[in-house]
């Protein structure tokens, strides 16, 4: 692998890691009754440009290394579910969390000019799925590692 | 320095704040509770104790996908998948997870105060270990064991220092 490379799959897993644990802290705060909506909202757009970020260093790694180099190595190895079923479970739940995490900082930033209870809850509740899918996605990412 | 002894520096110092800051978390509270009384100095003391544990659990995980990193760019990946290394991932997640159960007031603070307690020294010991003959399985059954055995020790500990209630 090369240094290039190297630094790319950096950069997707820690962008990708602190932007969960973003939306981890966004959730903490939509959980009180009273947010303090600025800030929720610059971290909400944080976790977005993290998200963003991750999901462009993930399909330049896949495009020009992993497909080639990675995937044969994981299917003919020990632990072919990584890449059958892991991977390829990650890389479509993946397609939809900046989606989600664009929902949640436009949600939060509408609250921050006119908050609203019930809007504050449902937004905690996407907040959760978004935390969820965003484990399960660095989980799933852990497996693929070790399946090498 | 070398990037896998940063690594571990870090990782130990999270470790160390997060499982410093949950046992000071229950003493505190044990002993600030014992009246039924939290007063506002004894509010700010447990929100810094709180902080400092969520510090530490930063910590824990950025260093901790740090390792994952490390590995897989060195090729050393059998860790991954080992039953002790996942093991320690799921309590992670458990910690994470009792935080916002007890954020959101969806547990109580008796059941949520065993889970944290006893998942950060099971992070610990499990950390220490590195790797061991149980298997994931074998290794969850002990940490829930663990969890009640706490649990049930810490009621103990809090009706025996409880204030006796005036009549």
């Amino acid at each position: 692998m090369t240094t290039t490379l190297a630094a790319v799959l950096i950069v997707h897993v820690l962008s990708g890691v602190i932007a969960i644990g973003i939306h981890n802290v966004v959730l903490m705060h939509l959980l009180k009754k009273a947010p303090n909506y600025v800030f929720v909202s610059r971290i909400a757009w944080s976790a977005v440009a993290l998200f963003l970020l991750s999901w462009a260093t993930s399909a330049y790694y896949y495009v020009t290394y992993y497909g080639t180099a990675v995937k044969p190595r994981i299917l003919a190895g020990a632990l072919p579910a990584g890449h059958a079923f892991f991977m390829e479970t990650k890389e479509h739940i993946f397609l939809v969390l900046p989606f989600l995490a664009v929902s949640i900082a436009l949600s939060v930033s509408y609250l921050r000019a006119s908050p609203d209870d019930a809007l504050r809850k449902s937004t905690a509740f996407l907040t959760l799925i978004a935390l969820c899918v965003g484990a399960a996605t660095a989980a799933a990412g852990v497996i693929v590692s070790g399946s090498i | 320095m070398a990037v896998y002894d940063l690594l571990v520096i870090v990782h130990i110092i999270g470790t160390v704040l997060g499982v410093g800051a949950a046992t000071f978390a229950e003493i505190h509270y044990t002993r600030f509770n014992s009246d039924d009384i939290i007063t506002d100095d004894e509010r700010k003391t447990l929100a810094v104790t709180y902080t400092v544990m969520r510090t530490g659990l930063f910590l824990l995980v950025i260093s901790g996908f740090g390792f994952l990193l490390y590995l897989r760019l060195t090729e050393y990946t059998d860790l991954l998948t080992s039953a002790t290394f996942l093991a320690k991932m799921t309590v992670v997640g458990v910690l994470v997870g009792n935080a916002l159960l007890l954020q959101a007031r969806i547990i109580p603070l008796a059941i949520g105060a065993a889970v944290s307690l006893t998942s950060w020294y099971a992070a610990l010991i499990l950390g220490s270990l590195r790797d061991t003959n149980a298997s994931y399985i074998e290794i969850l059954v002990y940490y829930i064991i663990a969890v009640v055995v706490v649990g049930v020790g810490l009621r103990w500990v809090r009706a025996r220092l409880h204030a006796p209630k005036t009549i």
